[in-house]
């Protein structure tokens, strides 16, 4: 089980107001080791330097959307299967579906609350400690 | 020297409700809300000319997790600003005008002062320019917003929450009762 505590999280959202609710709601459910990004390109990069053991995308973003993000995450060698929840604000199924095609382990469709952000994260990387 | 003048295409009115968001590029759009203690943020990109509104009352409530509430807020906005990116807006040339935030009754929580404490915060942190509105008051507003001009106007209702919950009783105001044009 991994321990919440030290869990390396990447939050990639390019609104900043938005961007730091998200890491107040993973300190306030024990995440307390949290890396932000602004956009997939700047995610990227901070990834290929420092990788981490689960990331958490918005969907829409300039530069490098989440998809595009996932994608590039997914064709890096031996980063091919790094746990990646998708946040969108519509769960259209297009999106879904082309995420899955990508191999997304979930996602979070917004507004969303601490019991479902904890539980979509447990269910991808087990239970947290 | 006379300038030719077309015909004006009638206004297309579009009230937008509590929960609600709308961005429009048609000259001819109106976005129209009523507002108590909720917050209507009007954002206007004037190189696209596109903009749009929401309208959004923080949740509130004895067992409400504050967060929970601002992540509330903030998806309202985000939707907003997505919307207008994907029509063609520039998120560096976004301008945005707030409205509401009234404290329309004496109760304890000042309803009101929290939403638009928030959405100043929000635009702040998101380094979108305040460049008008009317915000906090005791007063019911009424605000129209020109989503490709980004001209917004405010008619002042001074009538308590109860009343804004039924439009029909408002619109016996006689016109431009309480009636400020801004910008």
């Amino acid at each position: 089980m991994p321990d919440g505590s030290s869990l390396r999280i990447m939050v990639v959202e390019d609104q900043a107001a938005m961007r730091q609710l998200i890491c107040s709601s993973l300190r306030q459910i024990g995440c307390h080791s949290v890396v932000e990004c602004g956009d997939g390109q700047a995610a990227l990069k901070e990834f290929s330097e420092r990788p981490v053991q689960l990331i958490l995308s918005d969907l829409n973003m300039p530069n490098l959307d989440g998809l595009g993000l996932l994608r590039a995450i997914r064709g890096k060698p031996g980063f091919e299967k790094t746990p990646f929840i998708l946040l969108t604000s519509r769960a259209e199924v297009s999106i879904v579906t082309q995420a899955k095609e990508l191999k997304v382990n979930n996602y979070i469709v917004k507004p969303f609350n601490l019991v479902v952000l904890k539980n979509k994260i447990q269910a991808v990387v087990g239970t947290l400690t | 020297m006379t300038e030719a003048r077309s015909t004006p295409s009638p206004e297309r009115l579009i009230h937008i409700h509590q929960g609600e968001c709308r961005i429009s590029e048609d000259p001819a759009a109106v976005l129209t809300t009523m507002l108590g203690s909720c917050i209507a943020a009007c954002l206007h990109d004037p190189v696209a000319r596109v903009g749009g509104m929401n309208h959004f009352l923080l949740p509130e409530g004895e067992n409400a997790d504050r967060s929970a509430s601002l992540r509330y807020g903030a998806y309202s906005m985000e939707l907003l600003v997505n919307g207008l990116l994907s029509i063609g807006a520039n998120r560096e040339r976004l301008r945005a005008k707030l409205f509401g935030g009234g404290r329309l009754t004496e109760a304890l929580t000042d309803i009101g002062e929290k939403n638009t404490a928030f959405a100043e915060q929000y635009l702040k942190r998101e380094g979108i320019p305040l460049i008008g509105g009317s915000v906090r008051g005791s007063s019911a507003r009424r605000i129209q917003f020109w989503p490709v001009s980004g001209r917004a106007r405010q008619l002042s209702l001074g009538i308590p929450p109860v009343a804004i919950a039924n439009a029909q009783t408002v619109s016996h105001l006689p016109a431009g009762h309480g009636s400020v044009e801004l910008f």
